[in-house]
Formats: C-alpha cells, sequence, structure tokens
C-alpha cells in the first residue's frame, strides 16, 4: 500500500502551484521509509526488494530489512527500482542571463541571477536531476561564483547545497583573439596581486584608504576576522611579501574572491574550447597557484590536450557532444573520436554534461557511453559519483548509502534504459515530484492539453546554446 | 546487456567484394515475426541465405564470420531531404518531372553517416521549396560510386509540400512593384491553389506528352505514390481533403485513386481517424527535444503508439540526422519511450518504410532471398546504450563499429 505525504503547507503548496507538480509534495520532515523492487546503490551490489530508511534529511539505513519506526510513511512500490539522483557538474541554464558583459567580475554571485522558477529546475526534477551546479557562461575572462543547487525550492537559500561552488574563467571567448582573451585573465592576477601590493605599502606608509574603502563599500572592517592579518596561503608561485600585517578585511571586495582562489579556498571552473585553451589555462593555473583546484570545462577538439591535462591531474566536465567528429584534410573522410574513451584511457576524472535539459539528459549520456563501450559503472558514476567528488559533495551525493543526503529518484526501470521514466523523486526525504501528477509529462508525452498548464516548447524554454550559454534565438527549429 | 562486448571473430581476407558471411547473434531480429534467439543469417552473392538456429554441417565453403548481440535488417529512412537549398530548381513552384537523383553526389559524407547508423536504405527527396518538387530516389547508402548504380527505385515517389514550406521567403507584390524576382504563392492558400491547379491541369490535359503532366497523371492515377510533407493538422487535413476531392470530381474519372502519403505528420496523432477514413500513410518526423517541432506541430511522444491503436501504417524517420541523440535508431527508441513495443519499433524503420516506398520485395526484413543488408548491434537495438557494431550493404561490409573504448575509429 501507497501511502504519500500529507496535504502541503500553505507555502510549499504555492510553489508547487507555480511549477505543476505533485500537489502533494510537501515541505516534509524528511522522515520517509522507501520500499522498492531493486535498489542500484551505486555502491556495491544491487539490492532485491530493499528497503532505505531517511530521517532528518538523511538515509539511516539501507538494506534488504532495514528497520523503521511505525509511524514513518511508507512509499511501497515494488514495481520500482530506486536510484541515487543524478549530479550536473556545469550548467548554464537556470540563469535570467548566462553571461555578463563586463571582462573580470569574480565578486559576482550566480545567486543573484538564478530563476528558482525557471522551467530548466522543473525538467531537471523530471529527469532526476538533483544537483546542478550552474555557472556563468564563458563570455567573461573572469565570470561569478557559481552555485551547487537542487531543482526544488521557493528561493536560493532553500535551494542551495553549496554557495561559492567556484569561479568561472574562460581563456577563449567566441568573437576574440586567443591572445587577447588570455591576457585578460592573466591581467585579472596581475591587478590581484598589484592591489595586494598596493595594501601593503600603504599599510606601511600608514595610509588608510583600504580601510575607507572597505567603509565604503559597506563593508565592516572592525569586526574581529576582518581586523586579522594572514599571510599569504596557497601554492602560488609568487607571494606578496609582509602581506600579514593587512587586515584581511580591508582587501577589496572586488578582488577578495580572485585572492581565496589563489589561495586554495575556492575552485575554477576553466572553460576551454579546444586543445590550445587547455595548455593556456593550466598555465594560469600553474602561474597562479590553483591548479589544485581547477576543474576544466571542455569543448570542440579539447580533448586533444588529454596527456597535458592527465599530467595536470586535474578532472574535466566533457562537452555535451560526446562524438567529435572532424575531416581528414587529405583524405576527405569523416574521424569520429568518442571523447569519455580517450579520457578513460588516460584515467582523467570526468564528468558528463546533459545534452539538453528536457529528454537527453544524463541518463542518456551515461547510456550513451555504455553504448561506445565504457563500463556500465564507471558511465553511471561519470553522471553521479565523479561530479559530486568533483564538486566536493562526495560525502553527500552520488550514492545510496548510510549518512547520505535523503535524494532518491523511483525509476520505471533501468536507469539506462529509453523506455524507463522518473516516477517520483524524493528530496531530502521529501517526496517533491510525481509523474502521475505531472501535467506538463501528460502534455508533452501524451498530448494531453492541461488546464493551467505551462507552455512547451515557447519562447521561455531555456534553449541555450551550448557553447556560449546565451539563449537561443526564437526562430523555429530547421530540422 | 551484459552481452556488450563484441568478439569480431575471424576477420580475415576483408575485401569489400567480400560477399560470403555467416554471422552469429544472440537475437535475430526478422522482421517477419519469428525472432530467434542463438541463430544465424548466412549471406551469400549479396543475398541473404539462410536464417537458422544452427548453420551445421554448411557444405564446407569457407565464410567469414561475423558475431554480435542483435543482428536486425538494414534500416530504411524514408524521410531524407537534400539540405542544399539550392539544388532544388526553383524557376516554377512545381516541377513534378524534375529527379533529385540528378542533383545527389555519391562521395557525400552523408551516406557514411547514415552507414554507421546502421541506414542502408534511404528515400531522398528535394528541398520543400517548391509546392510539387519532383521525383525522389530510393538508394543503398553505400556502393558503387554512381548514385545510378546504387538506385533501388529511381522516381519512386512524387515530393510536394503543404504548409508554410512552399511559400517561406517568397515576395508579395505589395508595398514594391511587383517584379519577375518575386515568387508566388506567398500563403498556405496559395500553396494548396498550386496543387489543386497542378492536379486538375494535368487532368484536362491528361494526352499530354508533357513530362510534368504525364508525371501528374501517373501520380493521380496511383502508379505513383505522392508524398506530402504536412507538419500540422491543418495542413495534414489540407492534403487528406485534396485526395478526396480528386476521388470525388467527375473531372477525374478514370484516374481517381492517387496514393497520398503525408510526410512529417508531427501531429497526425490528434486526428488519426481522418488517416484511417482516407487510407493514408505517415512518416513521423524527428522527434523534438520539448514537445514542439517545425511549423508549431505538437508532437506528443506516443504518436506513434497512437497511429499503431488506430490502424495507420507509419515509418519513423530521422530526415537524415547522423548525431547520436536523433539518429533513426534512436527514433525507433523514443517511440518505444511512448508505449510501442519493440517489433512495432523495428517495423517503423524496416518494414513499414520499405512497403511505403514499393522496395518491400528487396529490403527490409532478414529473409532468403532479400538484399543482404544487416545492421550489428552491441546490445538491445534502438536503446542509447547499445551501438551499431557492423553495417553490411549488399554483402559488404561497409562499416565495422569499434572493438573497444579507443580514441579512434578502427582502422584496416
Amino acid at each position: 500500500m501507497t501511502i504519500l505525504p500529507k496535504p502541503a503547507a500553505a507555502a510549499a503548496g504555492l510553489l508547487v502551484a507555480t511549477v505543476c507538480l505533485a500537489p502533494e509534495a510537501s515541505a516534509g520532515d524528511g522522515r520517509l521509509v522507501i520500499k522498492v523492487g531493486r535498489i542500484v546503490t551505486n555502491a556495491g551490489p544491487d539490492i532485491e526488494n530493499g528497503t532505505i530508511v531517511i530521517e532528518g534529511g538523511r538515509i539511516r539505513s539501507v538494506g534488504k530489512d532495514a528497520e523503521s519506526r511505525w509511524d514513518a510513511e511508507v512509499l511501497d512500490h515494488p514495481e520500482l527500482v530506486a536510484f541515487p539522483g543524478w549530479v550536473e557538474a556545469h550548467s548554464m541554464r537556470g540563469m535570467d542571463r548566462p553571461n555578463e558583459n563586463i571582462e573580470v567580475a569574480p565578486f559576482l554571485d550566480v545567486r543573484d541571477s538564478i530563476d528558482p522558477i525557471s522551467f530548466y529546475f522543473e525538467d531537471c526534477l523530471r529527469q532526476g536531476v538533483l544537483a546542478i551546479n550552474v555557472q556563468q557562461g564563458p563570455l567573461c575572462a573572469v565570470g561569478a561564483q557559481g552555485r551547487v543547487v537542487k531543482p526544488f525550492g521557493l528561493t536560493i537559500e532553500e535551494m542551495t547545497l553549496r554557495p561559492a561552488s567556484g569561479i568561472k574563467i574562460s581563456t577563449t571567448r567566441p568573437g576574440r583573439s586567443r591572445a587577447l582573451q588570455a591576457q585578460s585573465v592573466r591581467r585579472a592576477f596581475r591587478d590581484l596581486r598589484t592591489h595586494l601590493e598596493k595594501l601593503v605599502q600603504d599599510k606601511k606608509d600608514g595610509r588608510d584608504t583600504a580601510r575607507r574603502e572597505a567603509l565604503f563599500q559597506g563593508r565592516d572592517p572592525d569586526t574581529a576576522d576582518n581586523k586579522k592579518g594572514r599571510a599569504m596561503e596557497g601554492s602560488a608561485p609568487w607571494k606578496v611579501k609582509d602581506f600579514e600585517i593587512v587586515p584581511r578585511g580591508h582587501v577589496d571586495e572586488k578582488q577578495e574572491p580572485l585572492l581565496r582562489l589563489v589561495e586554495g579556498k575556492l575552485m575554477a571552473f576553466v572553460s576551454c574550447d579546444g586543445a590550445v585553451a587547455v595548455v593556456q589555462a593550466l598555465e594560469i593555473a600553474r602561474e597562479n597557484g590553483f591548479l589544485a583546484n581547477t576543474v576544466l570545462v571542455l569543448d570542440g577538439d579539447a580533448w586533444k590536450a588529454a596527456d597535458r591535462i592527465a599530467e595536470a591531474g586535474v578532472p574535466v566536465v566533457l562537452s555535451p557532444q560526446l562524438l567529435y567528429t572532424e575531416r581528414d584534410p587529405i583524405t576527405g573522410k569523416e574521424i569520429e573520436t568518442f571523447v569519455p574513451g580517450v579520457f578513460r584511457e588516460k584515467k582523467v576524472r570526468f564528468a558528463l554534461q546533459s545534452l539538453n535539459p528536457s529528454s537527453q539528459s544524463l541518463w542518456f549520456q551515461a547510456a550513451t557511453c555504455v553504448g561506445y563501450g565504457i563500463p556500465r559503472d564507471e558511465a553511471i558514476a561519470a553522471a553521479t559519483k565523479v561530479p559530486a567528488d568533483i564538486l566536493r559533495l562526495g560525502d553527500r551525493l552520488g550514492t545510496i548509502e548510510k549518512g547520505k543526503d535523503g535524494n532518491i529518484l523511483l525509476l520505471s526501470g533501468d536507469p539506462l534504459a529509453v523506455t524507463t521514466n522518473v516516477q517520483y523523486v524524493v528530496l531530502d526525504g521529501n517526496l517533491v515530484y510525481d509523474r502521475s501528477k505531472d501535467r506538463r509529462v501528460m502534455q508533452i508525452l501524451e498530448g494531453v492539453e492541461q488546464p493551467n498548464a505551462a507552455p512547451i516548447g515557447t519562447d521561455d524554454a531555456e534553449d541555450v546554446d551550448p557553447h556560449s550559454g546565451e539563449k537561443k534565438t526564437k526562430t523555429p527549429k530547421k530540422d | 546487456m551484459s552481452l556488450l562486448p563484441i568478439a569480431f571473430l575471424a576477420l580475415a581476407a576483408q575485401e569489400t567484394t567480400t560477399r560470403a558471411w555467416t554471422i552469429q547473434a544472440e537475437r535475430v531480429y526478422t522482421g517477419t515475426g519469428r525472432n530467434l534467439e542463438q541463430g544465424f543469417v548466412v549471406v551469400n552473392g549479396g543475398k541473404i541465405a539462410a536464417v537458422t538456429p544452427d548453420v551445421g554441417g554448411d557444405g564446407g565453403r569457407p565464410r567469414d564470420q561475423l558475431r554480435a548481440y542483435a543482428v536486425t535488417a538494414g534500416l530504411v529512412d524514408a524521410g531524407v531531404r537534400v539540405t542544399n537549398w539550392f539544388s532544388v530548381e526553383q524557376s516554377s513552384e512545381v516541377t513534378p518531372h524534375l529527379r533529385v537523383a540528378d542533383t545527389l553526389d555519391p562521395f557525400a559524407l552523408d551516406w557514411d553517416r547514415q552507414v554507421r547508423n546502421g541506414v542502408t536504405t534511404v528515400l531522398v527527396s528535394p528541398v520543400d521549396r517548391n509546392v510539387i518538387g519532383g521525383l525522389s530516389v530510393v538508394l543503398k547508402t553505400a556502393g558503387p560510386d554512381s548514385i545510378a548504380e546504387r538506385t533501388v527505385k529511381a522516381d519512386a515517389v512524387l515530393r510536394g509540400s503543404m504548409g508554410s514550406d512552399p511559400s517561406a521567403g517568397n515576395r508579395p507584390a505589395s508595398g514594391r512593384p511587383a517584379t519577375f524576382y518575386a515568387r508566388r504563392p506567398t500563403t498556405r492558400m496559395g500553396v494548396e491553389w498550386e496543387w489543386r491547379n497542378a492536379f486538375f491541369t494535368a487532368a484536362e490535359n491528361r494526352a499530354s506528352k508533357d513530362p510534368g503532366t504525364s508525371t501528374l497523371v501517373a501520380a493521380l492515377q496511383g502508379k505513383l505514390p505522392i508524398f506530402v510533407q504536412a507538419w500540422v493538422t491543418q495542413d495534414i487535413r489540407t492534403a487528406v481533403f485534396l485526395r478526396e476531392e480528386v476521388q470525388a470530381r467527375p473531372e477525374f474519372a478514370g484516374m481517381n485513386t492517387p496514393r497520398f502519403v503525408i510526410d512529417a505528420a508531427a501531429e497526425a496523432w490528434k486526428e488519426p481517424q481522418l488517416l484511417v477514413r482516407s487510407k493514408t500513410p505517415v512518416v513521423l518526423p524527428p522527434f523534438p527535444a520539448e514537445g514542439r517541432t517545425r511549423e508549431g506541430a505538437q508532437m506528443a511522444w506516443n504518436v506513434a503508439k497512437v497511429l499503431e491503436d488506430a490502424g495507420v501504417p507509419f515509418a519513423l524517420s530521422s530526415h537524415g540526422s547522423g548525431e547520436v541523440d536523433s539518429r533513426l535508431a534512436m527514433q525507433a527508441g523514443y517511440a518505444m519511450s511512448g508505449g510501442l513495443g519493440f517489433d512495432s519499433a523495428l517495423a517503423a524503420v524496416t518494414s513499414t518504410p520499405a512497403k511505403l516506398l514499393g522496395v518491400d520485395q528487396r529490403v527490409g526484413t532478414i529473409e532468403v532471398g532479400k538484399d543482404a543488408d544487416l545492421v550489428l548491434w552491441s546490445g538491445e537495438p534502438f536503446q542509447p546504450g547499445s551501438r551499431v557494431v557492423a553495417t553490411i550493404v549488399d554483402g559488404v561490409l561497409r562499416y565495422e563499429g569499434w572493438t573497444a573504448v579507443q580514441g579512434a575509429a578502427l582502422t584496416r
């Protein structure tokens, strides 16, 4: 017997009405028992007829006969398969606009750009993508700080899994020479160094410009933490001498995120649209000591620099186009390269990106990997465990294990089969999606037009260019 | 899907002229209703010589052997369009007698892409710039370096279009002086008028030796199927009503049995009974990632299932795409995710399009005597977790997939 959570609280009901999802979805208390025919734990062998007990939003036990409290609500579906949520390592969707038009903007945060009721997050839920690292597009040399979010919640704070997931850096920009763009990135770090050195000199000279600037920016330079000075940390080959005499609160807020990057406290997601860009990205990361906290976001023929990437030991997020096609200039024949295969051979950790948010999501990419010969567990890991680790959320996401977040997909079949659907989504122990009540699914899949359903395939749809992250023009798609 | 790794056994003496194979598969999906577990397909002289659960003592004739998880007939795509806008003759809106075959390049890379994706037979049509664009051709995607020698059926169907494609970009006379650069029609009703004008004029001049007229007469007599592009309900209705008008009007006496096929019928699910009434089969366009596709048509993912339940014959098409997510095999997979069974999905990309094109005597199923067009799969066909590992066209191994994870395609 299936017992669904109690009717929603008013606030949750408002959200649910907005995104047309399970009307019963409740803010809940994060307590749920799930009984299914098969649990794909993604951490060892599958469990037949298993039980997952979630308490306080976390998985308390997983097993054949896990104990649960007598009053716990039970989701009992012997016909379904439990699977941990997919994890999107990098996405330029879900924001009102993905790019800034200033060159260096590490002080910005996608927090201010993410739209919680965007169709994109609704699609993520429908496709079972339960953690998304939202990053800016690649048009800034140094872009905003990204954020890992869940696809459910009315506010950014409710959605947030990890703020400040990393700064977006781009060594290439469409329409601009590589030289100029690389110079912009390098200049950002030179400007940081100059700024820090000036702070030291001003302090030595007894000037308090920086303190007054901090006050002007609305920051309090006199809190205990901000008054403290610390020597520059991290492994950058350049160091600012005597930096410990400068109170940390005096560092300009426009520069401070870059300082955190150089000190190894913030990650960098570096866009590389080709092999040349990879070499530049790795150089710049080494010059400024953030190689250890760098993730490369690849596109185009960047896979050709796989040896350099392996040598640098950095993980990569692959282009959604898994099959790279080029034309041999001499024979005129097309050569196809299956990109994940290259990185697997070089033993580079790689994460997959969705091809689109609506149909060919992470499940499709993982399945494609299996089709091209990647072992099944590795293919699934590339869209669950590996991205979770890359995002430093490996202790919370990626598998169904005791202690992890209570995020469970209930699937109608094998996670990689084309005929499989996400039937229910449990997020932090709360049922947040029920396919049988998803009006938009009925419209897209069955052609049943639903009253008050969100429109499909309209201008509002998240149809973004995979290279720039910019929304595509509204011209009808040519097939 | 535990049988993914594929071993090609004894791949010796590979010449493109090799035409004798024994193909062993866990699943032989013949497309005739008789599927085999653990079976063999024997190929000889470019034709299928045997489909058997056991080759036994086979007369000792040396054959090269191939092994895969599954084998199906070569896929058939009835919706491939020439993508070059300038390959269509634009001197008139109605050019029924022009042959698209004359504009095709046998060396184009498109054919190789199709072969890699397991598509062995295609209907190639002129781009829908004209109302009646001309004669489409049924081709093999691999073979000799000449279109003529790859042709399975020349002048297979008459191709035309409803909707906005034939008028898109045409300039109306309003607002500026009419010049001979202005091209008509400029509206849907103009497009429909061109169709009716062409039909009625052909009927009036049925004895004419004019090649355009005699082509139209053959089509009206049902000797040449008419493929009409119509994405939305409005245009599907127009096509069906046009056919019914031909059947009803006295002007068409003796030539009132045209055979229509609606191509790119994304909204066919909305009024399947209309297609049942007029006995009109359809070719579906590729499934869109979201619900809507060209012309604003809404294509529900259960469209194939709805048509099957209503009894409307249908074929699936990728429109010639070779992309991982939109190739023909995935269209069959998407139809399955909309509720269609595997055997029906297989038929929709093999035997049904072969029948619609009148080439089912040669291709579309694995049967003794048919062309040896075969696709070998690494797992269950139409799943994204399976890939085409080999394609055989007329008994010749034209594509051999990757045997392991590696950085580049195998070369030999």
